[in-house]
């Protein structure tokens, strides 16, 4: 365009009321205006506040308290961007600021009565209290909610479930209110997911009836210790207890690391693990024992015990049977990742799925308007299978949480399984989620205050904590192999896990798909079953043959990874379709149904799509893969019309999400511009 | 009875003034009105000559809210859905205004409660004045803060909306300004020259308007010595509390002295209709995290569960002993805190299950600009 004609239009824009629309479309075109996507898409189909509640369940008013808490206090820095206000850590402060600011939210929130009776309050609903608590603060920040984790979760956790009366008595009250706080010295320089290797030994001394720790060499410094840099007063120590020259596993002891000013204690050193990618709120140290002495009441004592004159008395004999008992309880940490790793995925995809409804690029023919980020197919295929898969994944969190407050020491092994493979996968899909909302947001994408990059990096290390992602899964092959061991040799049928279906005979797939038998509940079912079945017995029977031939079963397992990895996947990706077929069952018939069956339906094909597994072990031919493969296409179409719907349902508060989410142009605008 | 002279309207080349002209009644709306106010709106959006509207109140008041009395009558006649019809049409209003696109100014003086707090609140400017006093008193009369207050209410620094909600407290023009209910304050004398200079500025350019008021206001007008609004710090620690028996407990702990405001505010807690505290409050919370359209649906749920009048007659209750027998000791039904339980709220908050009941429809907006989705 002429050049001067269009100064004169923007001028005269600018000088005659803006808001005042005038028939002449092609002048108006000249100057972006900002729709909010309420306007121009079709109002919901469903119950939007019904389908949150399929998320949320009967924690929906305590996460809404926790956020009105939130937003509503200027600790939580509150700021306008294009008429709305937001809330978000500031990133730009120096990490000691950011820690500093994190401490001073626990504080505002203690004084809120949030955190009353989350350790002494008994059961499963107090426990699902603490997992709301925790997880609507990481929707704020991720450092948030880990150093409350840290604090309640893991220290809390590791009084209550391997401590015994004299520790619930004497800590957990002090806990809540913060008079005590604590972290979780578990991980070393050298030894990470491999607990039992660490390096940090302690013996008794029955003379004075005290333990001594001790930090032996470099490699056994305790690393990574949130809460340790700055503020935990005490901690609860992992490492060897030697008596009397016997090595009998990996304990916990409490010892204080800090007095009520602040002061190292003697015989501690603690160093800072410094700056980080993320999570810069949460002071991660390191810290050194030099013999440091406990009282002996301080040894966690519920699987074991050292009597005054030194024994060592334990109900387990086995070593390795006593260390599986003794960290049994401290699943809670997966669940809460697990759970918050969904938080950070909604966070993401409702930011960038809004952008993509206001956000225009290409004109496709000239002269005409430009074409709606999420109306190309290409973005669609990029977005809207990460929401199906993010409602799949949610609902299985949901289930993993009731999994684990109803626990019994028989569900033990389920809950140890089923929150390795979902903490896995879970976190696995929020990053890969926020890779590509941070892409699909171009440029916006890249700005701190928009989240969705930011979030890559603060929470990334989900992935590893709490287990790193890829052992976690071999975890998972490997104890379906032993329960399918186990039912062979009592020559029983397998029961768990949802694992019966391996009983009945295989189910067999019709030859030639069409779009309608990918969308049963029966064709998804089956071939996700069969998927698992193959895999388990194919990884039954590579193990078998080589042990067979003599090898080492631990080298057996390192060596049969690749099939190893497929099983959890395949594991995994079957339990979350029956959890999600279980959400449906509770969902009368009607649109709310019929948006969830879209959605599972998108979700088992993309998987389909996606894990090279189904065309490698011809689950799929290739002639169904490219009926799979086009009817990605056509349920992403179908998605579409409820992208917006979709994502508010995720419950997430406007305040909470990046302002690119809203009035990108006004929040962009120059008056918005703070001038020196 | 000159019906159409309820709402005057004077226009000065781009500029038009809404007058509410009911001067006896305190400018209270009835339904007439509410319909040619939405009308006017509607009208003036589309009218490329208007470019600002002032909003302002005939006599002592600017607006003491809608006509109760004619709702009551509807609904002993037999139809609560007539009654709710005033309500749907001054949802509708507020709506509009709260999502206008054109500039508006509304000049609160003497008094403005209830849905006339409402009037003036959705809106580009409010301007106070010395006497312009501001309450929501819903909560006293068996009622709830309807007509977008939770959207509002919600929006205050920090729980001093629910404060303002649950306690029918009074404000002045310097507490509303202080708080952030009011963008000015203009003093009395200095009214009418004030609207001389908007009308002569003739623009819609919400700046230069903005300019033109600051070049009347008092930036700092002094606050009460006894002003609730020194008291956020304990407001925000009681009234962040997760339930009304909470709050309560909270003020009875935030001063072992039990000074004056925490025992008037008890008392006024304790003697206010505990279901309408019950509600309020969560009304208010959801309210936060929603838009203004979502907040006045909500609203509308509520307020036809309490003229439909199934589950609790107390809105009428509170009719008879504040506004009809004048004896202000209403019999409040349940009567204390506790025995409201969390699902006796929730019937507030589900759509009604009565027979071609259907949820508040907005008005479709064609152009939703950002200053207008968000005020405060």
């Amino acid at each position: 365009m002429d050049r001067v004609n269009f100064r004169t239009q923007i001028i005269t824009r600018h000088l005659t009321n803006h808001h005042t629309s005038t028939t002449n479309l092609l002048q108006t075109a000249t100057c972006l205006n900002y729709s909010p996507p309420e306007l121009s898409e079709p109002s919901s189909h469903f119950d939007t506040n019904a389908l949150r509640k399929l998320l949320d369940g009967e924690s929906m008013d305590e996460i809404d308290h926790m956020f009105n808490l939130m937003i509503q206090s200027d600790l939580f820095c509150r700021r306008e961007r294009g008429g709305k206000v937001f809330i978000s850590p500031d990133f730009n402060e120096p990490m000691e600021k950011q820690r500093e600011m994190t401490m001073r939210r626990i504080g505002y929130l203690k004084e809120q009565g949030v955190f009353d009776g989350w350790l002494t309050s008994k059961g499963g609903e107090a426990e699902l209290l603490g997992f709301t608590r925790a997880n609507s603060c990481g929707v704020f920040d991720h450092s948030l909610g880990i150093k409350l984790g840290v604090h309640f979760f893991l220290w809390g956790g590791a009084i209550q479930f391997m401590g015994t009366k004299r520790h619930h008595d004497k800590w957990l009250r002090p806990t809540e209110t913060y008079e005590v706080i604590g972290c979780f010295a578990m991980t070393e320089l050298g030894h990470g997911s491999n607990v039992r290797g660490i390096e940090t030994v302690t013996t008794y001394d029955a003379n004075t009836q005290e333990f001594i720790i001790n930090t032996p060499c470099e490699s056994a410094q305790k690393y990574w210790i949130g809460g340790a840099a700055n503020d935990a007063t005490h901690a609860a120590v992992f490492s060897q207890l030697e008596i009397n020259g016997v090595n009998e596993g990996v304990h916990a002891f409490i010892a204080q690391i800090r007095d009520g000013n602040g002061n190292v204690c003697k015989n501690v050193r603690i160093a800072d693990c410094g700056h980080k990618i993320g999570l810069n709120g949460v002071d991660n140290g390191r810290i050194w024992f030099d013999n440091l002495r406990i009282p002996r009441e301080n040894l966690l004592n519920s699987v074991a015990d050292v009597s005054p004159d030194g024994k060592y008395l334990s109900a387990i004999k086995d070593p390795l049977q006593r260390f599986a008992a003794f960290m049994a309880p401290l699943t809670s940490g997966r669940v809460t990742i697990a759970a918050s790793s969904m938080n950070t995925t909604k966070k993401g995809l409702a930011t960038a799925v809004r952008y993509s409804l206001s956000r225009r690029a290409f004109s496709l023919k000239p002269n005409e308007p430009e074409v709606l980020l999420l109306d190309y197919p290409s973005h669609q295929r990029r977005l809207l299978p990460l929401i199906a898969k993010t409602y799949a994944l949610n609902f299985a969190s949901e289930c993993l949480k009731t999994i684990y407050v109803n626990r019994t020491q028989e569900s033990i092994k389920i809950v140890h399984v089923v929150s390795s493979a979902l903490k896995a996968t879970l976190t696995w899909h929020s990053m890969r989620t926020l890779q590509e909302c941070r892409e699909a947001c171009g440029g916006q994408g890249v700005k701190t205050e928009n989240h969705v990059g930011q979030l890559k990096s603060e929470y990334d290390v989900q992935l590893t904590f709490e287990g790193d992602n890829n052992v976690l899964m071999q975890q998972v092959s490997k104890a379906l192999f032993m329960e399918f061991i186990a039912a062979k040799k009592k020559t029983k049928p397998i029961e768990g896990l949802g694992l019966e279906h391996l009983n009945k005979p295989a189910p067999v797939l019709p030859l030639n798909l069409t779009s309608s038998t990918l969308r049963t509940t029966q064709f998804q079912t089956d071939i996700f079953c069969l998927r698992e079945r193959d895999l388990l017995h194919r990884f039954v029977s590579e193990v078998s043959q080589r042990q067979a031939q003599g090898e080492n079963k631990e080298h057996i397992f390192t060596m049969t990874y690749q099939i190893a990895e497929d099983l959890g996947r395949a594991f995994s990706d079957r339990f979350v379709l029956q959890t999600f077929l279980d959400v449906e069952a509770t969902v009368p018939a009607g649109s709310l149904k019929n948006v969830l069956g879209l959605m599972r339906s998108m979700y088992t094909t993309i998987v389909m799509e996606e894990d090279a597994s189904f065309l490698r072990y011809g689950y799929l031919s290739t002639d169904n893969a490219a009926v799979v493969r086009k009817e990605v296409l056509k349920l992403c179409s179908e998605l579409r019309p409820h992208a917006l719907s979709l994502v508010s349902s995720f419950g997430i508060p406007d305040a909470l999400l990046g302002p690119i989410g809203f009035d990108w142009v006004a929040s962009n605008s120059w008056s918005s511009v703070k001038h020196v | 009875m000159a019906q159409t002279n309820q709402v005057l309207v004077t226009q000065r080349s781009n500029v038009r003034t809404i007058i509410l002209n009911r001067p006896e009644q305190l400018n209270v709306f009835n339904l007439k009105m509410t319909c040619q106010l939405l009308e006017l709106l509607q009208a003036y959006e589309e009218d490329p000559t208007v470019k600002l509207i002032i909003f302002k109140g005939e006599g002592r008041a600017f607006c003491a809210g809608g006509d109760i009395k004619a709702v009551v009558d509807d609904i002993n006649k037999g139809s609560w859905k007539q009654g709710a019809s005033l309500f749907s049409t001054g949802y509708k209003v507020h709506y509009l205004k709260a999502t206008y696109t054109k500039t508006q100014v509304i000049i609160l003086r003497g008094i403005a409660i209830g849905s006339g707090a409402a009037l003036a609140i959705h809106g580009t400017f409010q301007v106070v004045t010395d006497n312009t006093v501001f309450a929501l008193p819903e909560a006293a009369l068996g009622s709830f803060p309807d007509a977008g207050s939770s959207y509002y209410l919600s929006r205050l620094p920090g729980f001093f909306g629910e404060y303002v909600g649950l306690t029918c407290v009074r404000l002045d023009g310097a507490e509303m300004l202080a708080c952030g209910l009011a963008s000015h304050y203009v003093p009395l004398e200095k009214l009418s020259s004030l609207e001389d200079a908007l009308c002569e500025a003739n623009t819609g350019d919400p700046k230069i308007i903005n300019n033109i008021i600051n070049n009347f206001s008092n930036k700092n007008p002094k606050l009460k010595e006894k002003s609730p609004y020194y008291r956020l710090k304990t407001i925000n620690r009681c009234f962040s509390k997760r339930t009304v028996e909470e709050i309560i407990s909270a003020l009875k702990d935030a001063d072992k002295n039990m000074d004056d405001w925490i025992s008037m505010t008890i008392q006024t807690l304790k003697k206010a209709l505990p279901t309408s505290l019950k509600i309020s409050l969560r009304s208010i919370r959801e309210g936060r995290l929603q838009g203004i359209g979502q907040c006045l649906i909500r609203e509308y749920r509520i307020i036809c569960t309490v003229l439909q009048g199934v589950f609790c007659r107390d809105f009428f209750e509170g009719y008879r002993a504040l506004l009809v027998d004048k004896d202000k000791n209403p019999k409040w039904e349940p009567s204390k805190l506790e025995f409201v339980s969390k699902r006796m709220v929730d019937y507030y908050f589900v759509p009604l299950a009565d027979k071609g009941w259907e949820d508040l429809k907005l008005p479709a907006r064609s152009n939703l600009t950002s200053h207008a989705i968000s005020k405060l």
